[in-house]
């Protein structure tokens, strides 16, 4: 069986969503700086457009993998010390604060 | 301008179904793999937590990129978006290499032995 990861154009897609999302908010606070000036925030172009190269975001993606298994992963030794053998949302909680200082 | 914030909304809740869709389905496998059922909130979260990294994380490589003076992310700046885990850092320096020595190739399987003694580090075994 092939191992599920995430699609790297998924991810690709996510971060680019997020990188014009950010240079649009940075826009939008330079055009706020400067009020004196016609009011036309939404059709000026993007400055500064960022990619990522195709090995980088296969390692992303991995980085996500790794992220989802090592929460399950930890769940379910939690669920298994206690005897039970279907994971629940209090497993979850009792390994959150680790993982979420360990990523 | 409305449109066009509207059209971004519905690709951007597009993107995240998709996203949670694949989380659900690593994070089933994963379960099934160490013999566990999973309920659905559970993985509902998870996914939701990873949606939420993965923005972070677009955030922190654009600005690595960004002061090492590139446009573009490279491993090297994924690498360090990884470096308060050692071990993350180390496994993710590995499976570059990886993807770096045999390109052509689709990417082996990694072996991840999944450890039960220690529960709070990160059960990576790098090579």
């Amino acid at each position: 069986m092939e191992e599920s990861t995430f699609d790297p154009d998924l991810i690709h897609a996510i971060f680019k969503l997020e990188w014009t999302r950010r240079s649009l908010e940075r826009e939008k606070n330079e055009s706020s700086d400067a009020m004196d000036c016609e009011v036309d925030a939404g059709t000026s172009k993007k400055s500064r457009p960022m990619s990522a190269n195709a090995n980088a975001l296969k390692l992303s993606s991995k980085l996500l993998q790794i992220f989802v298994s090592e929460a399950v992963q930890r769940a379910a030794t939690i669920a298994e010390a206690e005897g039970i053998s279907r994971i629940e949302a209090t497993h979850l909680e009792r390994i959150l604060p680790q993982l979420l200082l360990d990523f | 301008m409305e449109t066009g914030m509207e059209e971004d909304d519905s690709t951007a809740e597009l993107l995240r179904d998709r996203f949670r869709l694949s989380a659900i389905s690593i994070a089933e496998a994963e379960a099934k793999r160490s013999g566990m059922e999973i309920s659905v909130p559970v993985m509902t979260c998870v996914a939701e937590l990873a949606f939420k990294y993965t923005k972070q994380l677009a955030k922190d490589l654009e600005l690595f990129a960004h002061h090492g003076g590139r446009k573009s992310v490279n491993t090297e700046d994924v690498i360090l978006s990884a470096h308060r885990n050692e071990h993350l850092a180390a496994s993710l320096s590995s499976f570059c290499h990886e993807l770096k020595t045999k390109e052509p190739q689709s990417e082996r399987k990694r072996k991840k032995a999944p450890k039960k003694e220690d529960k709070s580090a990160i059960h990576i075994t790098d090579a």
